[in-house]
């Protein structure tokens, strides 16, 4: 490979991790818009979306890397499973906010972060003592499909990676920008008191960015399954702070923020891991998250969050 | 029966003052501590207790940061790999520079010693435990100052989110920094103990010692540091960053001092550990230790000593006794049914699963904790809550000595500028307060009254302009040195501390005036005990100037007070500081009229004793009482100066404040009367 290959590939595995972090960023993003909280529990309600989706692919049928799908088989498998996943991580967010959060709306101080880190805690280890630690063969019913760019190597995952992410983003910025509820989010964000008092209805607003939040972290479980090949109880937390950065990185709250932020952390991490080396990674990321929100802590297309003094 | 037997072995205690009967408890404790492996001679179960004792060490700090400081730290357990480390490398063979004679004098300390391992002689550093514990602190403390420094501007949750980032950084620097740390192996062959040529060996009886000795360390300096000015500022600053600011605190120093002595915690921690277990892993360090420690401070009681210690003990106890037991009963049960789920079951794994599971739970049911850091207070009698309007201002004033006013001018702002983005929210505002005087500022909602405040007393910055306090500039002093100029204020939405009781608000009034340090604070040097006997008795008599209003209530939180005590507390806790000018923001807001006057002749009262005050109010018969000078601010301009009547009368007030049409109507009616 020359050096030229090397910035594509490097590129190419960027644009799928930050396609990715853009996914769970978009999670965090919603929920502290409108809620100024950090939810840890997004960390593993990811980590749950991908072991739902590897349990969902088996039940389809498809095992481990020997079960190759194309046509019309493989575009039904994947979206039941997109359904499937979407819909249940959705559901466990709702339920955590409805039963744990809701409770705690309107106590100050860190009592509901705290929760979230409670609730991280219980679905790591339901999943533990469930499933165990080891390793999963992640079912993958995709192509084999490679396409030599030069000396660089592009995958059909990674194509798929990028166009599921770039549909789901297109749908929620259609989502937010567009639709009632959407309008509604925005104005929650902006100012609960001044929206619950021009009608909004605050609890559906704020269940309603769980169950997207939740959603998303399970449709980026699949495919980072898909695009790894496995499942692991441990991989909410590394892929978890990388998405929180991205989220701060773009401005938190700020929907369009957390996309950018999410592809630049994706590059970071594969272009770092070509400069100093993979084990350095996280202090890499790390840095650059206490980085920005030491000299720009509103990131780099502003944070919207709400006017609370 | 029961409870006759109960009466009969409880009624010498309850002789006893509630301070024997602390100081007997504690004797009890020390004594059960002491003897436990003398009685219990098991080694497995002594080295289990004296784990237990180095997570008690471990919450303890952290509950100086998160249960005092309020600063909610994630990575905690980055001080105590620092400490562990630090121990380690200097005690064992992973560090061998080559060996030059500059390192004899260190050798001749005992600190070093030569080695030959078949090669050049290197260097093997042979640091001693006893030393390494106090320094260990000391390098710690730097490190929480490190980290703590670029998280001061952050708000509480983003302050979560970089000290978990470096509770990361730092184990896996230990794990990629192979030639200093030998990298995920560990570091092995870490020196034991030595005393008087006794080696401490792997035995657990003498290390179980150190860790109650080392805990008795840490619970006496946390509780001395909570009694003292070093705690009640970091309680400020935990429940309300601006009001503690305003009042004298210096938020950065008092941050990175919370920063600083949790993290010695973790460090004379990190040198326990290891020298105990003779090895240090990164993994012994990860976010999963960070986030243990945080549920055994939230389960003992956030800011409660003796709560996190119970809450660390408890845990502990849980994981290593009550878990493996219960998995015996459940096979024994498990043999009995024939039932293979239950012959297999380890609880033990469980262990993290019932963190999450108390971690919500107590946030959902219990948030102060097993043992709250504030105990409730019973309700007030009835004669006690009884209070009567008083006229003629304060009464308790023979201990409150007069203020000695000049005079000249106390406050000269001159030409002050704020603008917020395109809002200019004060537009060359100038006005003076003579000494001894009382000037009333005055405006419709938005004219720039209380940015007026928060530019006087550094909440705000100015564009331009000047403000000059008996000769001293203002502009671009921190509020802590604005109040130390002698600057106190209220605010207009009451911010006080509202788990703090009255008398801890009102103390805090005193910060400034205090000089203990940490050191004196723990110690209770003659000084500090001298200052804080000072403190109190002024702080008291400043409560009692209002009478039964607050001095029932001292010992109570002040969120559970009336409106309007509140609104007393935070004068008092003005008063406190022994202002050279008070500045009252709408100090009769929500008041009814008859307590509204009362508060009004209180504060005549003051100014009657010299004190110089600028007084921000709506009700105007409350300003014409009180005021010798009235400014009316409109739009952020100043638009008219006077005698109260005078500005009353005047045109441009009545149109500012009534719009042009009802002016008119108002001008008809004064003249016509």
């Amino acid at each position: 490979m020359t050096s030229g290959d090397v910035l594509l590939q490097q590129l190419i595995n960027g644009l799928s991790l930050g396609s990715m972090y853009s996914l769970l960023a978009l999670g965090f993003t919603l929920v502290y818009g409108i809620m100024e909280l950090i939810n840890f529990s997004h960390f593993n309600v990811f980590m749950v979306g991908s072991m739902i989706a590897m349990l969902t692919l088996q039940a389809l049928g498809v095992v481990g890397q020997e079960t190759v799908m194309t046509g019309l088989p493989l575009a039904g498998v994947l979206l039941v499973t997109f359904a499937v996943t979407m819909l249940a991580c959705g559901g466990i967010a709702l339920s955590i906010e409805r039963f744990l959060l809701r409770p705690l709306r309107a106590v100050k101080g860190p009592a509901a972060m705290i929760t979230t880190i409670g609730v991280s805690y219980v679905l790591f280890n339901v999943v533990l003592l469930t499933l165990g630690t080891d390793a999963k063969n992640f079912p993958n019913p995709l192509p084999p499909i490679i396409f030599n760019i030069g000396g660089a190597v592009l995958r059909l995952r990674e194509i798929m990676i990028w166009v599921t992410a770039l549909v789901l983003m297109g749908g929620l910025t259609y989502f937010v920008q567009y639709t009632k509820i959407g309008r509604a989010m925005r104005a929650t964000a902006q100012d609960p008191d001044a929206a619950r008092m021009m009608g909004v209805e605050v609890d559906r607003v704020v269940m309603m960015a769980f169950f997207l939040s939740g959603a998303l972290a399970g449709a980026c479980g699949l495919i980072f399954g898909l695009y790894y090949n496995l499942a692991k109880v441990d991989i909410g937390f590394a892929a978890g702070l990388r998405a929180f950065t991205a989220a701060v990185l773009g401005g938190i709250g700020n929907v369009p923020g957390a996309m950018l932020g999410g592809i630049l952390i994706g590059l970071i991490e594969a272009f770092s891991g070509q400069v100093v080396g993979t084990a350095w990674t996280d202090v890499v990321i790390f840095s650059l998250l206490v980085l920005v929100l030491v000299f720009k802590p509103a990131g780099l297309l502003g944070r919207l969050a709400p006017n609370k003094s | 029966m029961v409870s006759s037997a109960v009466a009969f072995v409880s009624r010498p205690f309850q002789a006893m003052s509630p301070n024997a009967r602390k100081s007997l408890g504690l004797l009890l404790l020390a004594a059960i501590m002491l003897a436990f492996p003398l009685i219990h001679d098991d080694d497995a179960d002594i080295d289990t207790a004296a784990n237990a004792l180095s997570y008690a060490t471990l919450a303890l700090g952290l509950n100086i940061v998160v249960g005092f400081a309020g600063l909610l730290d994630l990575g905690y357990a980055a001080f105590f790999a620092i400490g562990a480390y630090y121990y380690g490398i200097f005690t064992s063979f992973q560090v061998m520079p080559l060996w030059h004679d500059y390192w004899a004098p260190l050798a001749s300390l005992g600190l070093v010693e030569k080695m030959n391992q078949g090669g050049p002689d290197l260097v093997h550093f042979t640091l001693s435990f006893w030393i390494a514990l106090p320094t260990a602190a000391v390098v710690s403390a730097f490190f929480g100052v490190l980290f703590g420094a670029p998280t001061l501007r952050l708000r509480g949750d983003y302050l979560a989110i970089v000290t978990l980032g470096f509770g990361e950084i730092v184990p896996i620097v230990a794990r990629n920094v192979d030639s200093v740390t030998n990298g995920a192996a560990g570091l092995n062959g870490i020196q034991a103990p030595k005393l008087f040529g006794y080696n401490f060996g792997i035995d657990a009886e003498p290390y179980y010692y150190v860790g109650v000795g080392l805990m008795a360390l840490l619970i006496f300096v946390s509780i001395r540091l909570r009694d003292s000015r070093i705690g009640r500022a970091w309680m400020a600053l935990r429940e309300d960053e601006t009001a503690a600011s305003t009042m004298g605190v210096n938020l950065v120093r008092f941050k990175l001092l919370a920063f600083a002595i949790g993290a010695a915690f973790a460090g004379m921690t990190g040198v326990y550990f290891v020298a105990k277990l003779q090895t240090a892993t990164p993994d012994m360090f990860n976010f999963n230790v960070s986030s243990m420690l945080l549920v055994m401070v939230v389960l003992g009681g956030m800011g409660s000593v003796w709560g996190v210690v119970v809450g660390a003990l408890l845990l502990q106890l849980m994981q290593t006794w009550f878990l493996p037991q219960l998995s015996e009963w459940l096979h024994a049960l498990g043999n009995v049914l024939n039932n293979d789920m239950l012959r297999g079951v380890d609880m033990v794994q469980w262990t993290q699963l019932l963190f999450g599971i108390i971690l919500i739970g107590m946030m959902l049911f219990r948030r102060e904790g097993m043992i709250p850091a504030t105990r409730k207070m019973p309700a007030l009698s009835f004669n006690a809550q009884h209070a009567e309007i008083k006229r003629g201002g304060f009464a308790n004033l023979h201990n409150i000595p007069r203020w000695d006013t000049g005079t000249g001018n106390a406050l000269e702002i001159r030409d002050v500028v704020v603008k917020f983005g395109g809002l200019t929210a004060l537009n060359a505002v100038t006005l003076t307060v003579p000494d001894g005087g009382v000037v009333a500022v005055i405006g419709p909602n938005g004219s720039g009254k209380s940015t007026l405040f928060n530019v006087i007393t550094g909440l705000v910055k100015a564009d331009s302009g000047s403000i000059k306090f008996h000769g001293v500039e203002l502009l671009g002093l921190q509020p802590h040195e604005v109040l130390e100029e002698g600057v106190a204020r209220t605010f207009q939405n009451i911010r006080l501390f509202p788990n703090l009781t009255v008398l801890e608000n009102v103390l805090i009034g005193q910060h400034a005036r205090l000089s203990s340090g940490p050191f004196a604070s723990v110690l209770h040097t003659p000084h500090n005990r001298a200052e804080e006997a000072k403190a109190l008795v002024w702080v008291t008599d400043i409560i009692s100037m209002f009478g039964n209003r607050l001095t029932p209530r001292a010992q109570q939180p002040v969120g559970g007070l009336s409106y309007a005590n509140r609104r007393r507390v935070e004068i008092a806790r003005a008063l406190a500081s022994k202002p050279r000018i008070l500045l009252l923001d709408e100090p009769t807001a929500g008041m009814n009229p008859a307590e509204t006057l009362e508060l009004a002749e209180q504060i005549k009262s003051l100014h009657a004793l010299g004190l110089t005050i600028l007084i921000i109010e709506h009700k105007l018969d409350v300003v014409t009482k009180l005021a010798d000078n009235v400014v009316v601010l409109d739009h952020g301009d100043k638009i008219a100066e006077g005698l109260p009547d005078e500005v009353r009368r005047n045109e441009e007030v009545l149109t500012a404040y009534l719009g042009r049409a009802a002016r008119a109507a108002v001008m008809e009616t004064t003249d016509a009367a």
